[in-house]
């Protein structure tokens, strides 16, 4: 809602009020500024000048070699427009002047003749669109003024944001009465507590939806001489940002701007039979054109106005074409009237045409509101347009209601704000903005709120008013009293948090996408025609293909990541996400919300790390499979290292984004629960990321039902440890894994650990073998180990390990 | 034998003295102090001294080597000292440190872990739910009725007409409080989306909601609440403004502004001038909310509260594009 201070001023008086301190107030009342400031300052360049002289151009004839007088002096201005002429006052740009839209202002020769400046029209000044000459300016004004003050355009515009319940402060009267409470001055009002017949003889009016129509009132005006508005009605519209049209047009929006209550004129004389109905439309009336030309399609809700034959304007949002004020009109008739909010808004959103009028509509205008403004609308007409207007009119209020009356608990107003109120305190402060309350006992209030406060019906808008007028400054500060109790956590996110936490430590950044992505998304990830992530939560209204559908897995996000990094010359990157998928569920009212945990890397496995002391090491597979035996360690979870858990795909089953052979599926209680692997070329290519990717992909909310180990101590070893190194020469098929979880599961007790320190091929080793080194600690929790204890138990080692894999131990 | 041992004293005094290379060290020390040098050697001899006369010549023997061996040790340390100071063999330790290769938390989590860790210390409970929300949850039951015009303060994403990405987290508002009993203090972090984007709005954010619900509480106890969250978030005394403002779910309803943490309230680009910047929405729960949950709003009043956390991210840090939370551009991430 914009309006200037001159306009409120006009309704109450704010003298020794500094426009900010008033913006102080609104703001503190719930009627938050947006800003403040000075109206046009676009224009604060320009002057007024008179036109002392107007001779043709010697060598064009549409220009117009003019002498404009401005203060002291005399410019010469060359000027094409077909209305100058001597004797007319007009406004000047002179050489330096920015116009709006940043157009400088210098001396030029125009064909030869000497032009210093530029008169200036309304469309150049962003007054308006009319282009048909100069702007004329009232022929008393004083040349050589600034122009914004010669016109009383040097105002100051205040903007406030209007939260949907103040539909009544959406006029400038509303914001006044706001005001006249704080400052405690008495309100002015050009028309107040008006009212007229009900019957008129000139027209009729009918209701038949009055549950879309709880009133309805018009007044006709004859005679009128469509023409542009005075000055200062001009003035108020385009202070706001209006565009001036009509003088019976541009009444309608001042009243709606002043009253808040939208008016409409129809040209009398095309309404059939001298009648308004108010009705949906019928069958044959689906189509109609608004007066913006737009042919619109109705539905059998939409409340019209109607005359005795047809549709003549879409209720509560836009005039018919059909109806519409025109030069030739002569004969108004002036509506007001009171719609149903869910009604206009319905119609107004299928139409997708909001309007001033539509805006106040939905959100609810003052049913007593009616007359005052339709007869404040009619007097202008009177005095601008020259109308002669009847006395009577017509006033059909089908949803007249009485005055509810509402009780307030003093107590429990008081409680609820927090400070203690007496019953009188409560009531002036009520009675301040016009809410007449009156106290009934100590504890008890009632009161009647005024009609145009739409937003007062209960007892708790009473309890805001009350807290909202008292000053939410002036409310204590106090903690609430409450019986101590322990919050019980969430425990998957209390393990997402200390994971994320232990992956930042150890070297991965977090990233947070958004939680959509684009449907080419799969394409470019390589995604089977019946891959399930291809089925995804499409949004409606998406603000780019880009953004069109929920992403059902976290890849597509980290690989656009990680190629922004790239462009920006970063060579390494360690990035990992923890983010919800979503897949749509048959039978189910919302999709399945899953929680994955993601990660990609590449480049130096050091990052940015001190070169000086870290060699240059490319990132391979065992980076983002170590990643992922740390996550299943950091989540205690039961058989981690066990050989299920990483085992290759069947041919043909890895992820179609990975390279064949480097890829892991990883299980956990033999329940696959995610994989990992190595991009694909061409998958990187889609993502035009030039460098070898991997990556890891876990079901989160998986891993966090996993069986766990549960943390216990295990007591130090007493006796010394014996290590034993096998090399073992098997052939290239064996698994290096699969020897060392055979030592692993072995049951005997002495073995306490067994890790694997070499792969080697090359040089005495027989082509298509290769050799495995594996270290093996063996202790006794009961004794020292003699060199014969542990003979015995290697023994057994070596011939497992020769019988099922085929080695041969190598001798050094 | 104590001829000796003088003659002995007076070599090895000379031999430190005339010592001023570190590597002559070593050698001096075989010669004299080692396991076979002349003064084991000499001390081999004591068998032969007379008994009575034994235990004098011992410890004359001892003084003098633990003499020698302590100016042994001092010639020893000067020496090196003044190697370090030539940077022959110590290493130059002007030379950076081997740092462990570290990753960051994103900014937004680390700001909603701080503001969950504020609550949780006051006692609230953290809870998440779906971002794929029914209209149900995301309007209607927070008194927000289709053809509501508070429906136009939230730009919404619809995947059907009953089914919406959440614009807001009080949704859970609602879920919790259907399913649960008072007392109540419960956060909700997580995701929210509204079609909207640039400079100022992503499509998704993030928000914290809070509320609790009791017997007696007040929009002071709601004052006093987040004013202990606003001071252990930004760490300092910032004043607070609690202003009137219209949330259809709260009556009254209040936007909380901070004290601009640029200007100190005098008034920068960043308050646009006004000294005051806004975090978060709140109010105490509207009794139509309670009664749709089946609460008696006679019995039970509560507050609830909704921050943005990237507002409170990048006020916190100074940032001016809220895009780059989600460029997730290493260079970036890693000032935080």
């Amino acid at each position: 809602m914009k309006l200037t201070l001159d306009w409120l001023q006009s309704y109450v008086d704010l003298r020794g009020l500094t426009p900010e301190k008033l913006a102080d107030h609104l703001t503190m009342l719930g009627l938050e500024v947006d800003s403040v400031s000075p109206l046009f300052p676009e224009l604060a360049g320009l002057r007024t000048g008179l036109v002392i002289a107007a001779d043709k151009h010697p060598s064009a004839d549409k220009l117009t070699v003019c002498k404009v007088q401005i203060g002291e002096q005399v410019h010469q201005i060359v000027c094409g427009a077909p209305n100058v002429r001597q004797g007319l006052a007009v406004v000047v740009a002179l050489p330096g002047t920015l116009l709006p839209g940043d157009l400088k202002i210098g001396k030029s020769k125009i064909r030869g003749v000497e032009s210093g400046g530029m008169i200036c029209s309304e469309r150049e000044l962003g007054l308006s669109n009319s282009h048909d000459g100069i702007m004329e300016l009232p022929e008393s004004t004083e040349h050589g003024r600034s122009f914004l003050e010669a016109m009383g355009l040097n105002d100051t515009m205040i903007e406030v944001d209007l939260t949907p319940n103040r539909p009544d402060c959406a006029s400038v009267i509303g914001i006044a009465r706001e005001v006249a409470g704080i400052v405690r001055q008495p309100l002015s009002l050009p028309v107040a507590g008006a009212t007229i017949d009900t019957v008129s003889n000139d027209f009729a009016v009918e209701i038949k939806r009055p549950d879309l129509c709880p009133r309805y009132a018009a007044r006709l005006v004859r005679n009128v001489t469509i023409a542009p508005s005075p000055w200062w009605l001009r003035k108020r519209l385009l202070s706001i940002g209006l565009r001036p049209i009509n003088n019976v047009v541009d009444i309608t929006n001042f009243v709606m701007m002043e009253y808040g209550q939208p008016l409409h004129a129809f040209d009398f004389d095309t309404l059939a039979q001298k009648k308004i109905v108010v009705r949906c439309p019928a069958e044959n009336e689906m189509t109609f054109t608004t007066l913006d030309g737009s042919e619109r399609q109705l539905e059998a809700e939409t409340m019209m106005i109607c005359d005795g034959d047809k549709p003549v304007a879409v209720a509560g949002v836009m005039g018919g074409l059909n109806s519409e004020v025109t030069d030739k009109t002569t004969t108004v008739l002036l509506e007001s009237a009171c719609f149903n909010p869910v009604s206009v808004r319905r119609t107004a959103r299928r139409l997708g045409l909001s309007s001033e009028a539509s805006y106040r509509f939905e959100r609810g205008v003052d049913p007593e509101g009616t007359i005052d403004a339709l007869n404040r609308a009619v007097q202008l007409m009177c005095e601008l347009a020259g109308g002669e207007a009847p006395d009577d009119g017509v006033d059909c209020f089908p949803g007249r209601k009485e005055p509810a009356t509402l009780t307030l608990d003093v107590a429990r107003c008081s409680l609820l704000i927090g400070v203690t109120l007496s019953a009188a305190e409560i009531a002036s402060l009520l009675n301040s903005i016009g809410l007449s309350a009156s106290v009934t006992s100590s504890n008890s209030i009632e009161v009647v709120p005024p009609a145009f406060r739409v937003d007062i019906e209960r007892e708790a808008d009473l309890v805001e008013e009350v807290a909202r007028l008292y000053g939410y400054d002036n409310i204590p500060v106090s903690l609430p009293k409450v019986e101590l109790s322990y919050p019980e956590q969430d425990s998957q996110r209390q393990r997402r948090l200390a994971l994320a936490r232990r992956f930042a430590g150890s070297g991965f950044t977090e990233a947070i996408n958004y939680s959509f992505i684009a449907e080419k998304h799969a394409d470019m990830l390589t995604l089977g025609a019946d891959d399930p992530r291809r089925n995804v939560v499409r949004l409606l209204n998406p603000i780019s293909e880009d953004q069109g559908v929920m992403r059902t897995t976290l890849l597509p996000g980290l690989l656009e990541n990680l190629r922004r990094n790239l462009n920006f010359q970063q060579t390494s990157a360690k990035l990992f996400e923890i983010g919800k998928v979503f897949m749509p569920r048959e039978g189910a009212a919302q999709p399945q919300e899953n929680m994955r945990l993601a990660g990609v890397v590449c480049g130096n496995r050091h990052g940015a790390a001190a070169a000086l002391h870290y060699k240059e090491e490319r990132v391979d597979i065992f980076d983002v499979k170590g990643c992922v035996q740390f996550i299943l360690s950091a989540l205690d979870i039961s058989g981690a290292d066990s050989d299920a858990t990483f085992t290759p795909p069947a041919a043909g089953c890895n992820e179609p984004f990975t390279e064949e052979g480097y890829s892991l599926d990883i299980s956990v209680a033999s329940c696959k629960i995610g994989t990992l692997g190595k991009l694909r070329d061409e998958v990187l290519r889609n993502f035009a990321i030039k460098q070898q990717v991997y990556y890891f992909d876990l079901d989160f909310a998986a891993l966090c039902e996993a069986p766990r180990d549960v943390r216990k101590f295990s007591a130090l070893p007493v006796y010394p440890a014996v290590e034993r190194d096998i090399a073992l020469v098997v052939p290239e098929e064996v698994a290096a894994g699969e020897l060392l979880a055979a030592v692993r599961r072995h049951p005997d007790k002495l073995i306490e650990r067994c890790e694997l320190f070499d792969v080697f091929r090359g040089e005495k080793i027989p082509a298509g073998s290769k050799s495995v080194a594996l270290s093996i600690t063996y202790r006794s929790s009961s004794k020292t180990l003699t060199e014969k204890n542990v003979e015995k138990s290697h023994e057994k080692i070596l011939r497992l390990l020769t019988e099922q894999f085929g080695g041969t131990i190598r001798h050094e | 034998m104590e001829n000796e041992l003088q003659s002995l004293e007076a070599e090895a005094r000379k031999g430190l003295q005339e010592l001023t290379d570190a590597a002559h060290l070593e050698p001096f020390r075989v010669r004299f102090l080692g396991r076979k040098g002349a003064f084991s050697t000499i001390m081999k001899q004591l068998g032969s001294v007379p008994a009575e006369e034994r235990p004098r010549v011992g410890q004359l023997a001892n003084s003098i080597k633990a003499d020698i061996e302590r100016l042994f040790e001092e010639k020893k340390a000067m020496l090196s000292a003044g190697q370090g100071l030539r940077g022959v063999t110590t290493p130059d330790l002007s030379l950076p440190g081997r740092w462990p290769v570290t990753g960051r938390l994103h900014p937004i989590s680390q700001v909603m872990e701080e503001t969950c860790q504020i609550f949780e210390g006051m006692g609230f409970s953290v809870a998440e739910g779906p971002d794929v929300e029914l209209d149900y949850y995301n309007f209607e039951a927070l008194n927000i009725p289709a053809h509501h015009p508070a429906r136009d303060m939230h730009d919404t994403f619809y995947v059907s007409d009953s089914l919406l990405l959440r614009t807001h987290t009080s949704p859970m508002q609602a879920r919790i409080m259907e399913s649960r009993q008072p007392p109540l203090r419960v956060i909700a972090p997580g995701k929210v989306y509204r079609c909207d984007s640039d400079i100022t709005h992503t499509p998704m954010f993030h928000q914290v909601e809070g509320f609790l619900v009791d017997k007696k509480v007040s929009f002071a106890d709601l004052k006093g609440v987040l004013t202990v969250f606003t001071r252990k978030m930004f760490g300092k005394e910032l004043a607070l403004r609690f202003r009137p403002s219209f949330f259809p779910f709260t009556e009254p309803s209040a936007e909380v502004d901070i004290a601009c943490v640029i200007c100190g309230g005098e008034g920068c680009r960043v308050c646009k001038k006004t000294g005051w910047l806004e975090i978060l929405g709140s109010g105490m729960i509207d009794p139509e909310v309670f009664r749709m949950v089946g609460y008696d709003p006679q019995q039970y009043s509560g507050f609830a509260f909704g921050l943005g956390v990237e507002r409170i991210a990048m006020l916190k840090y100074g940032i001016d594009d809220i895009r780059l939370f989600y460029e997730n551009d290493q260079r970036f991430l890693s000032q935080f």
